[in-house]
C-alpha cells in the first residue's frame, strides 16, 4: 500500500518548504519550463543548503575581523565565494 | 512472666496493641485474607494471653496452632507459615514472638502511652510492616556510642509520640534474645538507633518542620482600583504611538472613579441574577429579558458609563479571565455583564451594517471618535467570546459579531466615514486602543489586513513584491539561525539579495540541465546533477543522505523511493 502524500497524524511540519513560493518563482523566471512533482522540495533542499554555506561563510569573516555581530560586509564577501562555488 | 503484666492496670503497649488488634478491623487491602485474618483474631484473642505467657516461640505457635485447628477455619494452621505479610500479621508476629518481659525502659518511657494509641492503630499498623522492613536493614549499624545512646534515647522519649516509644519497648523486646550477648547498652543502642531510624521517615514533616506544610493559598482580596488603573496603563503602553495617548490619561481617572459607582447601586438588584448567570447558562436568558426591559438608551449618560463599562468589560474579559472568580472583580463584573447585555440587545437591534461597521471601526485603532456602539459591540463582544457562550441570544451575538467581522475585508473605507460622521460624542481612545487588545485571535489578524489595501491603493507590483520578499525573507531569517550569530538587519538584507540572485542562477541551471537531456521539465535527475556539480553531492555524499539530514520526514517519505507491503514502491519510480 502506498503512503499518502497528505500528513495526516502530523499537521504541522517544522520548517516547512514553501512548496508555492518556489514554484512561482520558477514559473516567473522559465514559464516555458515545467517542475516536476517533488522537485520544488529538492530546490528547497539546494536553498537551505546555500543558505548554510553562506551562512558559515559570513560567521568565519566576522569571526576573522573580531566582531560579535555579522555585518553586511561579511555577508557580501561570502556571498562572493558561495555564489561562485554554487554556480554549477 | 507476662502474667503479672497483664493483670496490670498500667497500660503497656502490649495490652493496648492487643486491644488494637482484637477490637479494630482488618484493614489489609487483600478482602480474600481478611475473613481468615478475622477469624484468626476471634481465635487468637483468648491464645494471645496464653501465648504471651509463654516465652518460647514454639509454644505461642502450639498454642495458636490448636485454637486455629479447633477453630473453624482448620486451613489456617497451614496458613500460620505462609501468612501474607499484612501489617496486622507482623504486628501478631511481634506480639506472639516477643517476650513480656519487663523493659529495660526507664518508666517515663513507658507512661505516656495514652489512648492516641488507639487513635493511632490505623498508622501504628502501617508503620509496623515497615518498621518490620528496616529492622533487618538496621542491624548492622550500631555503633553509636552508649551515652550519646541514653541522651538521644531521653530526648526521643520526649519528642516521640508515645506509640513509638511503644514500639522502642516491642523492638527491645524482639532484639531482646537477639542482642542478650550483646549487653543491654548494645540494646539500648539497638533500639535508639532503630528509634532513629524510625522517627525519621513516620514523624510528618510537619511536626518537625513546620514549615514545610502545605498551607493553603492565602488569596488576597483584589484592589479593584488599583487593578484598573494598572489594566489601563498596561493597555495604553501596549500601543504606543497612536494619537490617542493624550486621551488615554483621561481615562484612567474616569473609570476609576465611575467604575464603582454606578453599578453598586443598579447592581444590587441584579447582582445576584448576574453572578449566578456568570455560571449558569438558563438564568442568562432572564438577564436578557431584564436587560431588555430596561431602558435602551437612557441618554447620553448612560452611553458614557456603558462606554467605559464596556472598556472595563473588554479589558475584564480578555485580563481578568483567569481572576473572574475574585471576589473583588465580581461586582464589577456584573455591572459589567449588565451593561454588556444592554449593548448587546441595542446592537440586536441595529442592523447588521452597523455591526459590521463598528466591527470594523473596532478593529481600527486609528479613529479617534467612536461610536458608543462601536465600543459596546466590541464590549459585547469582548465579553461574550471571553466568557462562555450563556444563551442563543449570546451566541448569534458571537456568530453576527464574527460575521461583522468578516466582512471587514469586504467593507470599505467610506462606510467607516459614514460612520464616523455619525458619531454622537467623542469616545475616548483608549477603549479603540483596548478594543484592539480586546478581539480575539481571530480578528487580530484582520486589523492589519484591512489596514493595508486602505492606505496604499496599489494593486499589481505590491502584490508580486509583497510575497516574494516574504517568501525570501523566510530563508533569511534561516540564515540568522544558520549562522548561530546576531545578524545586524542590513546583513539580512543582503542575504536576501544573494537568495535573490542565487535563485536566477538555479532556474538558469535547471533550464540548460533539462535543454541538455531535452526535456521540457525538471525532473529529480536534473536537480542532483546541479548540486553534484554544486559540490554538495560527492561520491562520500549521496543526495538521500541530504534530503534525510536536511529535510522533515514527510519530505523525505516523498522524495525517498521506498518499499511497501504489497510489492510497490513509493515514491514511483
Amino acid at each position: 500500500m502506498a503512503l499518502r502524500t497528505t500528513i495526516s497524524q502530523r499537521k504541522r511540519i517544522k520548517r516547512k518548504a514553501p512548496r508555492g513560493f518556489l514554484k512561482r518563482i520558477f514559473k516567473r523566471r522559465k514559464p516555458h519550463l515545467r517542475l516536476e512533482r517533488s522537485c520544488d522540495l529538492l530546490v528547497h533542499l539546494n536553498c537551505l543548503l546555500f543558505i548554510r554555506r553562506l551562512a558559515e561563510e559570513s560567521r568565519t569573516n566576522a569571526c576573522k575581523n573580531k566582531c560579535g555581530i555579522i555585518k553586511d560586509q561579511h555577508v557580501l564577501a561570502a556571498a562572493k565565494v558561495i555564489l561562485k562555488k554554487s554556480r554549477g | 512472666m507476662a502474667d503479672s503484666y497483664i493483670s496490670d492496670n498500667e497500660p503497656t503497649t502490649r495490652t493496648l496493641l492487643r486491644r488494637v488488634l482484637d477490637t479494630e478491623d482488618s484493614r489489609t487491602p487483600r478482602r480474600r485474607q481478611s475473613t481468615r485474618a478475622g477469624a484468626q483474631r476471634t481465635l487468637l484473642e483468648t491464645p494471645f494471653s496464653m501465648m504471651l505467657r509463654s516465652q518460647t516461640k514454639t509454644a505461642a505457635r502450639r498454642h495458636s496452632y490448636r485454637r486455629r485447628s479447633s477453630g473453624r477455619l482448620a486451613h489456617i494452621k497451614t496458613s500460620g507459615y505462609l501468612k501474607e505479610q499484612t501489617p496486622r500479621t507482623l504486628l501478631e508476629n511481634i506480639l506472639q514472638t516477643a517476650p513480656e518481659s519487663s523493659m529495660v525502659m526507664p518508666e517515663p518511657v513507658v507512661k505516656p502511652v495514652p489512648a492516641p494509641q488507639v487513635v493511632q492503630s490505623p498508622s501504628q499498623e502501617s508503620s509496623q510492616g515497615s518498621l518490620e522492613l528496616q529492622l533487618p536493614e538496621l542491624k548492622p549499624p550500631t555503633s553509636l556510642a552508649p551515652s550519646l545512646l541514653a541522651s538521644g534515647k531521653r530526648k526521643q522519649s520526649l519528642r516521640l509520640s508515645a506509640f513509638q516509644q511503644g514500639m522502642d519497648q516491642e523492638l527491645l523486646l524482639s532484639q531482646g534474645p537477639f542482642t542478650e550477648p550483646q549487653g543491654n547498652a548494645t540494646a539500648t543502642s539497638f533500639t535508639s538507633s532503630l528509634n532513629l531510624t524510625f522517627a525519621t521517615p513516620f514523624l510528618p514533616q510537619s511536626v518537625q518542620r513546620p514549615g514545610l506544610a502545605r498551607r493553603p493559598p492565602t488569596r488576597r482580596p483584589v484592589d479593584v482600583g488599583a487593578f484598573l488603573k494598572d489594566v489601563q496603563d498596561s493597555v495604553a503602553l501596549a500601543l504606543p504611538g497612536d494619537s490617542l495617548k493624550s486621551p488615554v490619561a483621561t481615562l484612567p481617572p474616569d473609570t476609576v472613579l465611575e467604575d464603582t459607582q454606578p453599578f453598586s447601586q443598579p447592581l444590587t438588584g441584579h447582582s445576584p441574577s448576574v453572578h449566578h448567570s456568570l455560571s449558569c447558562p438558563p438564568v442568562s436568558t432572564e438577564r436578557i429579558v431584564s436587560s431588555r426591559t430596561r431602558s435602551r438608551r437612557p441618554g447620553l449618560q448612560n452611553n458614557r458609563k456603558a462606554e467605559e463599562v464596556d472598556a472595563l468589560a473588554m479589558e475584564f474579559p480578555n485580563t481578568g479571565n483567569s481572576i473572574s472568580g475574585e471576589d473583588g472583580l465580581e461586582p464589577l463584573q456584573d455591572g459589567v455583564d449588565k451593561e454588556v447585555e444592554k449593548t448587546v440587545q441595542e446592537i440586536l437591534d441595529l442592523s447588521e451594517v452597523k455591526e459590521a461597521a463598528g466591527a470594523q471601526r473596532s478593529t481600527r485603532a486609528e479613529e479617534p471618535g467612536r461610536d458608543t456602539k462601536v465600543i459596546e459591540a466590541d464590549g459585547s463582544w469582548g465579553a461574550t467570546e471571553a466568557k462562555e457562550p450563556k444563551g442563543s441570544s449570546q451566541l448569534d451575538m458571537d456568530t453576527t459579531g464574527r460575521a461583522g467581522s468578516s466582512e471587514l475585508a469586504s467593507s470599505t473605507p467610506e462606510f467607516l466615514q459614514a460612520r464616523q460622521l455619525e458619531l454622537l460624542e467623542p469616545a475616548p481612545p483608549t477603549s479603540t486602543a483596548v478594543q484592539q487588545s480586546i478581539p480575539g485571535p481571530s480578528l487580530s489578524s484582520e486589523p492589519l489586513l484591512a489596514r493595508l489595501p486602505p492606505r496604499t491603493r496599489t494593486t499589481g507590483p505590491r502584490l508580486r513584491q509583497d510575497p516574494y520578499k516574504t517568501g525570501l525573507s523566510h530563508y533569511a531569517k534561516l540564515f540568522s539561525f544558520y549562522a548561530k550569530m546576531p545578524v545586524e538587519k542590513k546583513a539580512l538584507e543582503m542575504v536576501e539579495k544573494c537568495l535573490d540572485k542565487y535563485f536566477q542562477h538555479l532556474c538558469d541551471d535547471l533550464d540548460i540541465f533539462s535543454a541538455h537531456a531535452g526535456r521540457k521539465t525538471v525532473r529529480l535527475e536534473d536537480l542532483e546533477l546541479l548540486m553534484r556539480r554544486q559540490g554538495l553531492v560527492t561520491d562520500q555524499v549521496s543526495l538521500h543522505v541530504l534530503v534525510e539530514q536536511h529535510l522533515p520526514l514527510e519530505y523525505r517519505q516523498l522524495l525517498i523511493p521506498c518499499a511497501f507491503s504489497g510489492n510497490t514502491v513509493f515514491p514511483v519510480q
